[in-house]
């Protein structure tokens, strides 16, 4: 790679951007100063990169680099002083006076600590002065082993914060912070609405994670879970006035971690018997089958690639006596497709490149990145590309006035990604689940039968499933996504304590995604196999402008005072349309004009608006104590009129106690701080994502209906009529069952948190601890109500849960050695527990069904005021009072009528530890985290046992049985009893009612492993698996190549890393990786995930 | 918030977009209405009136009726183990809705939509009465007015019933004899409100039947009540034809009969008939038999003839599954007639409210002393009706066996119908009294086949007739349940009247084998 700007220094075409980007402002003027230097270590000398630097008094700094170098744009340098602060070290303040470098060595560990974090607006605090919870991590330390959507990589990374990473091309991470999945994502200080797959990791600077309501209470109703604020990198303050970075990771996904072990020993078909006859039933079980056929054992059978011998008769007679004759000449029927998945799977690959141009000037400074990232599928034929523009400047006109600006260009395109949820669409469930190993995944690379290219593919079966190649290759999902968020802001000091901005901000996104189902393709509805051609477009256009009034002022020698207060108008659009072919006329011709039955179309629109004024108050005594106040008012268009405009307060107080009282020498002491906070925050009526045809039924029923970012009006407060599709394909009109309620109140959530910061040797070691209560509700919920009203819920104010749980971040410099070797260790612990407080108190209801917060729980059954939320109800069977199954007379386990209490889904805690070693040049470092407790139903557990490929169906009882099956033979005796008198009654909870009339003698009746198998594997109960797992989740080996031998290449600085993801994975099952459920009862199905490895490279020029 | 005065015009210079509507009309959902016309109502009711029937053959309802049996357990099973059931108020409150749409459109108190919700009520109450039992009623369908109705006894339900019946056939007679031509969107009828009309008296009549165990009932009188529809056709007309029949005809495209090509290789070994069906149809030597089903192939490769009735099988609804699964799979059971069901998307249409149905109903009604008349012609007319919709005529018939286990081969065999012969037959020929009764019972059942939901079952719960069979596969402890529990949703949040309703009934237990007023 070259780059080069011999001719002339880059500031013409800089200026003339810069100028395009402010719409011409005047002529550039010196009047500020570009201070360079470098921080080191006044302990060994090694250079110290994150030191921050900050214009004293201001908000205007930086951070030093990995070389400790820095520089920083100072206005009016002679009367500033820059203050040099870093965790573990004695802050230092340096005045610039007339120097252009200034070269600073800290002093390690006093009491002094000196840490600035980013709050929410963006507003930069000392870490002593806030009382709330916050975690930063660095986003350079996440560029290594990548993750292709930039959330993952902040897995066991923030006490708190727990990521369900989804392997899956386009899929959204799962987010749990402090149990809560809606989080607000803010970059640069706009909230954007993202899934996050429009944030480039190349240009993150920090992440900030702002854990409670208190932290975040600022954004209103958008940060009432909490926030992850993402800060940008800005424009380098390099010497030669510009600077050229590369960074280029390579990654390729090799071997397996999570995918279920399947049998090949027996074919498709039901109790041993199979033949083919057209695919589609004509045959013996050839149509939608399982894999309990006969032995793959050479033994003659009817196949799907048999000679068809016209004229002719063959009959082939199965072990247990039945019987099939056609003129298909049986062929031996054998393993051929043993390992069909790891044959089909590809190496899926994980390319990033990324280059970014840092200029500044006396005036300015401007940041441009671009980044391509390019993933290849597991999955033949299926690929993401995201391409990131990132322009950031700011231009400063005088001491007095500064502008601001960035934009960021995102867009996601491919022509093609998998559809992985269960159903004939899906690749597991076509190889794993239902497909057997008597075909040869090579052999279906010839998708078309002759003579019918373009409308029959050629498969084993043609009732229900499809070929995996004819998948891969014909049926089609793209994903075409413009992103665009940015800001322009204008800053004004109008007096020495007064500051006013105005800013503007804008995210929008215009998202197509289109679906070609092709002819011969079959799924759940659309056994007619006459292709589809369907379209998603959406758009979305959400702007916030704000005006900004921030005070500091120190009153006194005992009192400063930081405020801000501001207001803004926010306007968010919404627009959608769905339409749908009803099959094609014509195969392969993908539009709607060719549609057999009448087009089906959905659209939708939802306009929002929001008005706010909000304000936030630090009052600093004597530098040790910080009380802030904030308060926001929202009025939010959603909500019914009256009730519109609400109030979120928040209180929030920090001492450092370090600072006032002599704590013994002997603890080790060297910072303690305290703090606690409060706040209340409101939403109502908008909800985080949409589908693609809100308020109507998803047309056909297949396919995947996407949820993409949304955060608009829900309208679920309306009395409106549906209008679905009925006989004939006329519309009929259903009114809502859903009554609404014109004196809706906003959601609330109060939230009391205590933290601790403490730090000991010198502030090597540093435990940040956070407790908190959050008493989430009154929330707006739909109260479910008698049907005999006509209606079977209500929305009103009800259902208050109350959270409690805890964070402890420990941060450890275990060693600083003289040799230059290091060790540093961050672990994260975080656990919490929710119960039910009340439920509908106005109505004397206390009690929910279980399904309102565990997905796939029973809506029969329910939970009472004082219960866990997150029980978890599900089919189970039916016992003796000592634990035995109670047998039917064909000798399988009753299964219990209601469901049954499982177990609690949510974890008992959340862990990560991540280790660094550093020497010289050369870092190492590795990162184990997991989840421990919970339980889950394990979904492809179910599947494989049900379809009869599980490897356990062949092993044991079960292997041995099966033997028999096929001989037409039971033998199978499960364990347990069964009844020699009385009748199971029950009552409405499943409990048996007349234990004591029921006489028991013990269970000898044989049955077919099949029947066995399906009996037990319909409840939930017996695929339940612990959900607890530990992750190597990275592995990173760098080295910084010597600068001397770099600078002859024209490069300044190099690394080079060799990284590895998702190594070691422990659970009870490996069918799936836990990871990605973080809710939810029962898994899905899934993507196997991989082990993934790579090399990374940095370049800067 | 006096800073708002100063910021807001300041922010309106900023802003992007343009505000195109007011801040008040922003919480109102743009995308649906809040009106519809009546017809459109009409119409999601008259569908919803489809789906309560059972939604069409071959599902939940006609295994529970032992018309066939699932031998494949992934799919389902013939288990009996029912828990609380659905209820249909949500369709009620449509048929409110549907009344106020018609009047708001400014249609006369008394209009088609009206009176055909009185209909509705009386269809839909009944339903859910069978199901459970005593159910709010009178303090019903009040939304947020009365969130906890109190329930009203089974008994009253039904007396409630029969009045709107009345009323309902008071006002079409009115509107019929002003040519009123306001209802459309009619899937049924083609708007006719004379035929309605006839639907509504011979469901009438279904009711009556139903209450046979309180035919002394002084409240209800039952049997004068059925005396007169059947004495006063003028007053009351009744289905003449299989052309009055309350029915779902299916079409190719959109409303495919639930057996057709697209799912043959799903069901079609998966699904065998029922012995309690199949049986009876044999032990009478029905010619429907050859229309529903296809002889048992491991029979005829055992030399047996495709038409005799010997190689037609059912199997118990009570074998245990695994069983029943194997010997399926052997060839050993009769699976549908292959052509009937498979060959087309429309196969036969859903009878709801039938005529066969009604000349059983008045049989049953004649041999119970309630009406005068000839309970034989009756019940011939109701298997004659039965045969017609199958498509058996006298003398000769095609019917169709599958050739090779498929629906596109089939072997074409002739059989020959003689109805004389047939109700010759000492097992067929009506005898009256009991024995009568019976014979009544068990064609009313085989005309059912695969239809009117869950009548077959409410008969036999109600008469015995069929014997339903029992074993591990059926469950609930080698019980038939005779009702549903209420859903969970009542003993939540309509406690105080659910508990009282339970314990009233059922001693305090919400049990599905507990025996409800109307069977007592």
């Amino acid at each position: 790679m070259t780059l080069s700007f011999r001719s002339s220094p880059p500031e013409n075409w800089i200026r003339l951007l810069i100028a395009g980007l402010l719409f011409c402002f005047g002529t550039l003027s010196a009047l500020a100063q570009t201070i360079t230097g470098r921080v080191t270590s006044a302990d060994d000398q090694q250079p110290l990169p994150g030191v921050s630097i900050l214009v004293k008094g201001s908000t205007v700094g930086t951070t030093t680099r990995e070389d400790g170098s820095y520089s920083l744009n100072v206005n009016n340098p002679s009367g500033a002083t820059l203050t040099f602060s870093f965790i573990g070290y004695n802050s230092q303040e340096a005045a610039v006076g007339s120097r252009s470098v200034i070269n600073v060595a800290l002093r390690a560990g006093t009491a002094n600590l000196s840490e600035v974090v980013v709050t929410a607006l963006g507003i930069k605090k000392d870490i002593r002065q806030t009382g709330v919870a916050i975690q930063t991590v660095d986003g350079n330390q996440l560029l290594k082993a990548r993750e292709p959507n930039p959330i993952n990589s902040l897995t066991g990374k923030v006490a708190g914060l727990t990521i369900g990473g989804s392997a899956e091309l386009l899929g959204r991470p799962n987010i749990s912070l402090r149990g809560n999945s809606d989080v607000l994502f803010v970059v640069d200080g706009i909230p954007i609405t993202s899934d996050t797959w429009n944030i480039s990791a190349d240009d993150i600077d920090t992440y900030t994670v702002l854990k409670g309501a208190s932290a975040s209470a600022l954004y209103g109703f958008r940060g009432k879970n909490g926030a992850i604020l993402i800060t940008t990198k800005r424009g380098t303050k390099d010497k030669r006035g510009f600077s050229v970075e590369v960074n280029t990771s390579q990654m390729f996904d090799q071997g397996f971690l999570a995918i279920p072990k399947v049998q090949d020993e027996y074919g498709p078909g039901d109790h041993g018997v199979y033949a083919f006859g057209d695919g589609k039933g004509n045959g013996l079980n050839d149509g939608d089958y399982d894999i309990w056929g006969p032995a793959l054992n050479g033994q003659l059978i009817p196949q799907y690639d048999s000679p068809v011998m016209v004229g002719q008769s063959f009959t082939t007679k199965f072990p247990n006596g039945a019987t099939f004759t056609s003129n298909r000449q049986p062929t031996p029927f054998l393993p051929r497709g043993k390992d069909n998945l790891s044959r089909f799977i590809q190496t899926g690959i994980l390319s990033n490149n990324n280059i970014a141009v840092g200029t500044s000037g006396e005036k300015y400074d401007m940041r441009f990145s671009t980044s391509y990232n390019y993933q290849g599928g597991l999955v033949p034929n299926t690929k993401l590309n995201v391409v990131n523009f990132n322009i950031t400047g700011g231009y400063t006109f005088s001491p007095k006035l500064r502008f601001d600006a960035s934009m960021n260009y995102n867009r996601q395109f491919t022509p093609n990604f998998p559809d992985v949820s269960y159903g004939p669409n899906s690749l597991i469930y076509n190889i794993i689940a239902w497909g057997g190993a008597d075909w040869n995944i090579d052999d279906m690379k010839q998708i078309w039968q002759p003579g019918k290219e373009g409308t029959q593919q050629i498969y084993a079966e043609y009732q229900r499933y499809n070929n995996p190649w004819f998948l891969a290759k014909n049926w089609l999902r793209g994903h075409y996504n413009n992103n665009l968020y940015g800001y322009t802001s204008l800053k004004y000091q109008l007096t020495n304590n007064l500051q006013l901005t105005a800013k503007t901000q804008l995210t929008t996104y215009n998202l197509l995604r289109t679906e070609k189902f092709p002819y011969s393709a079959t799924t759940y509805g659309r056994e007619e196999a006459r292709g589809d051609y369907r379209e998603d477009r959406r758009n979305l256009f959400d702007n916030i402008n704000q005006v900004l009034l921030q005070y500091n002022k120190t009153i006194s020698r005992d009192l400063t005072i930081n405020a801000l207060a501001g207001g803004e108008a926010r306007v968010f659009n919404y627009n959608s349309d769905y339409a749908s072919t009803n099959y094609l006329n014509v195969p392969g011709v993908y539009n709607f004009a060719n549609s057999s039955n009448p087009v089906i179309a959905n659209n939708f629109t939802a306009d929002m608006r929001v008005l706010s004024a909000y304000y936030s108050a630090d009052f600093t005594f004597r530098d040790f104590l910080t009380l802030t106040t904030t308060g926001r008012l929202d009025k939010l268009s959603t909500l019914p009129k009256g009730n519109n405009a609400y109030f979120y307060p928040s209180v929030a107080l920090s001492t450092v106690i370090s600072d006032y009282v002599k704590l013994p020498a002997s603890l080790g002491i060297s910072f303690l701080k305290v703090r606690a906070s409060y706040a209340n925050v409101k939403d109502g009526l908008t909800q985080s994502t949409i589908g693609a045809t809100p308020g109507a039924s998803f047309p056909l029923s297949y396919g995947d209906n996407y949820a993409s970012s949304y955060g608009g009006p829900t309208y679920q407060n309306s009395a409106v009529y549906s209008l679905p599709l009925l006989y004939n394909n006329k519309p009929g009109a259903y009114f809502t069952n859903t009554l609404n309620n014109p004196n809706l109140k906003p959601n609330s959530t109060s939230q009391t948190e205590l933290g601790l910061d403490i730090r000991f040797l010198n502030n090597r070691l540093a435990l940040d601890a956070a407790y908190y209560v959050s008493n989430d509700g009154p929330r707006i919920f739909t109260l479910p109500s008698s049907e005999a009203t006509g209606y079977t819920g209500r929305l009103v104010n009800g259902i208050m849960t109350q959270k409690k749980g805890g964070e402890i971040s420990l941060t450890g410099k275990a060693i600083r050695s003289n040799s230059g070797f290091n060790w540093d260790v961050v672990a994260n612990y975080s656990t919490f527990t929710e119960r039910l407080k009340e439920v509908y108190p106005e109505g004397g209801i206390n009690t929910i069904a279980s399904n309102y917060f565990v997905g796939s729980s029973s809506g029969n059954r329910f939970i009472n005021v004082g219960d866990r939320t997150d029980g978890f109800y599900s089919g189970a069977f039916v016992r003796t009072p000592d634990g035995q199954y109670i047998n039917d007379a064909g000798g399988r386990p009753i299964a219990n009528p209601v469901a049954q209490f499982l177990g609690y889904v949510n974890p008992k805690f959340v862990w990560g530890i991540n280790n660094r070693f550093s020497y010289k040049n050369l870092t190492f470092s590795f990162q184990f985290d997991g989840r421990v407790g919970g339980v889950i139903g394990d979904y492809v557990r179910q599947k494989t046992f049900q379809g009869g490929r599980n490897i356990e169906t062949i092993q044991g009882a079960l292997g041995t049985a099966r033997v028999n099956d096929v001989q037409g033979v039971k033998s199978y005796v499960g364990t347990g009893v069964v009844l020699t008198s009385g009748q199971l009654n029950y009552d409405v909870n499943g409990n048996v009612l007349n234990y004591g009339e029921l006489r028991y003698g013990p269970n000898t009746t044989a049955t077919y492993a099949q029947d066995y198998v399906a009996r037990i594997y319909g409840q939930a109960e017996s695929f339940l698996m612990d959900r607890s797992f530990v992750k190597l989740r990275e592995v990173i080996i760098g080295y910084s190549l010597p600068t001397r031998l770099t600078s002859r290449f024209g490069v300044r600085q190099a690394s080079v890393s060799l990284v590895g993801r998702n190594l070691l994975y422990f659970a009870q099952y490996k069918d799936i990786d836990l990871d990605q459920y973080l809710t939810g009862g029962i898994s899905g199905l899934q993507t196997p995930t991989t082990r993934r490895y790579g090399i990374n490279l940095n370049l800067t020029f | 918030m006096t800073s708002k005065k100063y910021i807001l015009p300041l922010l309106a210079l900023l802003t992007l977009a343009g505000c195109e509507k007011p801040f008040d009309q922003l919480e109102q959902d743009p995308n649906r209405p809040t009106s519809a016309p009546a017809s459109l109502v009409f119409n999601g009711v008259v569908n919803d009136m489809y789906s309560v029937a059972g939604g069409g053959g071959w599902n939940d309802s006609q295994r529970y009726n032992q018309f066939y049996a699932s031998n494949y357990n992934y799919y389902a099973t013939n288990d009996y183990a029912w828990t609380t059931t659905g209820l249909n108020y949500t369709t009620l409150k449509n048929v409110v809705k549907m009344e106020e749409e018609a009047k708001k459109a400014g249609l006369p108190d008394v209009n088609a939509y009206s009176a055909l919700g009185k209909f509705f009520r009386a269809y839909f109450f009944e339903n859910m009465t069978r199901r459970v039992g005593d159910i709010p009623m009178t303090e019903a369908l009040q939304g947020l007015s009365n969130a906890t109705p109190k329930y009203n006894a089974q008994k009253d339900v039904y007396v409630q019933i029969l009045s709107w019946l009345d009323g309902a056939n008071t006002d079409l007679t009115s509107l019929i004899a002003k040519n009123d031509n306001n209802l459309s969107g009619d899937i049924y009828f083609g708007n006719s409100l004379s035929k309605w009309q006839k639907a509504v008296n011979t469901y009438k009549l279904r009711v009556l039947i139903n209450l046979s165990r309180k035919e002394s009932d002084t409240d209800l009188n039952i049997k004068s009540r059925f005396a007169e529809v059947v004495g006063n056709p003028t007053k009351f007309p009744i289905m003449a034809s299989m052309d009055d029949n309350l029915q779902y005809v299916y079409n190719s495209q959109f409303n495919k009969y639930n057996r057709n090509p697209d799912n043959f290789g799903g069901n079609a070994t998966r699904e065998n008939m029922a012995a309690t069906y199949l049986g009876t149809l044999t032990s009478l030597k029905d010619p429907r038999t050859y229309v529903v089903a296809e002889p048992a192939t491991a029979l005829v490769a055992a030399g047996t003839k495709p038409t005799d009735f010997a190689a037609f099988v059912g199997a118990s609804s009570g074998e245990d599954l695994a069983t029943m699964a194997d010997k399926a799979n052997k060839g050993q059971y009769s699976f549908q007639n292959r052509k009937h069901y498979y060959s087309t998307y429309t196969a036969e249409p859903y009878l709801i409210i039938s005529y066969p149905e009604l000349q059983f109903n008045i049989a049953e009604a004649i041999n119970r002393g309630w009406v005068a008349g000839n309970a034989e012609t009756y019940y011939q007319n109701g298997i004659k009706a039965s045969w017609g919709f199958y498509g058996i005529t006298e003398g000769a018939n095609s019917v169709y066996f599958s050739a090779d286990g498929g629906y596109r081969n089939v072997n074409t065999y002739t059989v020959d119908v003689n109805f004389a012969g047939y109700y010759a037959q000492p097992a067929v020929k009506y005898a009256g009294s009991s024995t009568g009764l019976t014979q009544i019972l068990t064609q009313k059942y085989l005309a059912f086949a695969q239809n009117s939901g869950l009548e077959a079952f409410y008969n036999q719960r109600r008469t015995g007739v069929p014997t339903f069979l029992i074993g591990p596969g059926t469950g609930n402890s080698q019980r038939i349940p005779l009702r549903w529990q209420y859903p969970a949703t009542e003993r939540s949040y309509n406690t105080a009247n659910n508990t009282a309703a339970v314990s009233s009934q059922y001693g305090g237990n919400d049990d599905i084998n507990a025996q409800m007023w109307l069977l007592k």
